[in-house]
């Protein structure tokens, strides 16, 4: 450890100034903007922004989204890190690099797939006209349902990868000694599994849940303007409507609700493993 | 069901959700047919050929290649400094400067695009290049000090106390002694950012004017009007190009250890 204190600052100083001039003060300004209303502090843009119905379906369709992709990737993510986990290690080591693999993949690519999947003429509707379920393509793109589809694949990694970080630190013989004590599948994941990955869990939880809340492209490609989520309709507010109050208030609303879900998912995570 | 079964079938259905989209956009990629569609009708390359030829696909490409290289370099400029003092110094307000920054990376992209051309670009005309490089070096900032820091903090702190007791100056210290020991760290750091900047979306979104595009954004414009295979065989090229990257760095650095 080094005592001097103007050399630290001098070192730390100028990666402090630049975040805060480039970063930290235009997004304070912008979420200043929606507490503003001809130079007095209001809340009117809120309640005005509450108001639309528009707004409020889209509000609460990205909370729920958000916390759909978030609950599936936990059960998909429990039951892939165990069949990971339990691998031998080469074939381990390779898993773990084909589920990283996706992440290192621009999200326009991964989000553009699902258009060739589920579009018109897009696998699922060949096969579902050509097994003769239905007689025309159905609509597959623009729904929710596709958008959930994209955040899922896209966010899953994240779970998966930190539930096998978990998994790994839980004690080898825990499941074992929970099963020669006559508990069954579902209590030895729910009494010991549970309570000994809850850490892993939380911090996939909160990458996976921020991460479907605040993404765009999917949403924007998948959902188009039939199903808004709050990103895309920020998007809307400025390009088409000019609307910067309404952009303030949706920006305050997205970092408002993603720090909400890192404190206390992390105050969860804390609170349970102390005990 | 046998856990015997489990594991396999599980595998499977994982790998087919999440490398299998990425399959068929490459076989996609290869069709000779005029429109998007799987499977590809008869094979060729004329789309993979085609990007090549687009003329707005090769400036948004090296914009961002600019952007991805340079904002990088800059981060890692103010990153490797501040990532020193944070795990060297006792520093003061050391939680405060930590926080400022890593917040670009709790904050969603959009938001900060749209600060920056509502705050820079409008009042003060300034240049949508620079303000584009300024923002991506803010978001890779935080990956740079995180990576650095994590490789200082497993370099043990007496080997350049004793460079400096032995009469080398802190600075000489630092590029003789400290910086040989962790390239590797520095590496995966630009790596890491490397690829974050060339992928994102979000804070670019808003932050485009004549000529000046990033590729995302470029392909995002042309999906809306196109449905051809090229952007497939563009999302094709760029995978393999993430991939190999990252391929290399973890063969000759052990990537996966930073990050």
């Amino acid at each position: 450890m080094f005592q001097n204190r103007a050399e630290a600052l001098a070192l730390a100083l100028p990666a402090a100034v630049f975040a805060t001039v480039v970063f930290l003060l235009p997004v304070a300004i912008l979420l200043s903007e929606g507490f503003r209303a001809g130079g007095a502090w209001t809340l009117s843009a809120y309640t005005g922004f509450f108001s639309e119905t528009l707004n409020r379906t889209v509000f609460l369709r990205s909370f729920r989204l958000a916390i759909e992709v978030t609950a599936v990737s936990a059960v998909i993510g429990y039951a892939a890190a165990f069949a990971i986990v339990n691998l031998p290690a080469n074939g381990k080591g390779r898993m773990v690099g084909l589920v990283t693999l996706p992440l290192m993949i621009s999200p326009v690519a991964r989000t553009y797939a699902w258009i060739v999947i589920l579009g018109r003429t897009g696998i699922v509707n060949q096969a579902i006209t050509g097994l003769g379920f239905s007689a025309d393509p159905l609509r597959l793109l623009f729904t929710e349902t596709a958008v959930f589809i994209g955040l899922l694949q896209l966010f899953l990694p994240l779970m998966i990868l930190s539930l096998i970080s978990a998994l790994e630190n839980m004690p080898k013989d825990a499941i074992p000694a929970a099963r020669v004590l006559g508990a069954n599948w579902f209590q030895v994941f729910w009494k010991v599994v549970l309570p000994l990955t809850r850490e892993g869990l939380v911090v996939g939880g909160t990458l996976v849940f921020t991460g479907s809340l605040t993404a765009y492209i999917t949403p924007a490609v998948l959902g188009g303007s039939k199903v808004l989520m709050l990103e895309t309709l920020m998007y809307q507010q400025v390009s088409v409507a000019n609307d910067f109050v309404s952009a303030s208030v949706i920006a305050f609303i997205l970092i408002v609700m993603s720090f909400a879900a890192n404190i206390l998912l992390k105050r969860l995570a804390t609170a349970r493993s102390r005990r | 069901m046998s856990i015997r079964l489990f594991s396999p079938v599980v595998l499977f259905l994982l790998l087919v959700f999440l490398i299998g989209p990425f399959l068929i956009i490459i076989a996609a990629s290869l069709s000779a047919g005029d429109t998007l569609a799987f499977p590809p009708q008869g094979l060729s390359l004329r789309w993979v050929m085609k990007v090549f030829t687009i003329e707005s696909f090769r400036d948004s490409f090296a914009m961002s290649m600019f952007l991805a290289v340079f904002g990088t370099l800059a981060a890692l400029v103010l990153g490797i400094p501040a990532a020193y003092a944070l795990s060297r110094y006792r520093l003061p307000a050391a939680e405060t400067v930590r926080t400022i920054v890593s917040l670009p990376i709790i904050v969603p992209g959009i938001i900060v695009g749209l600060a920056l051309l509502r705050y820079l670009v409008v009042p003060f005309g300034f240049n949508i290049t620079l303000t584009l490089f300024f923002a991506h070096a803010a978001l890779v900032l935080p990956y740079a000090v995180r990576v650095v820091s994590a490789s200082l903090d497993n370099l043990r702190s007496d080997i350049e106390e004793a460079a400096v007791l032995l009469g080398s100056s802190r600075l000489g210290a630092f590029f003789r002694v400290v910086m040989p020991n962790i390239r590797g760290g520095i590496l995966a750091a630009f790596i890491l950012g490397f690829v974050t900047s060339f992928n994102q979306v979000p804070v670019s979104l808003f932050l485009s004017g004549p000529g000046v595009r990033t590729l995302p954004i470029d392909m995002l414009g042309y999906m809306e009007t196109t449905y051809d295979p090229s952007i497939a065989a563009l999302s094709a090229l760029l995978a393999f190009l993430s991939i190999g990257i990252v391929f290399l760095a973890e063969r000759f650095l052990g990537f996966s250890r930073y990050v």
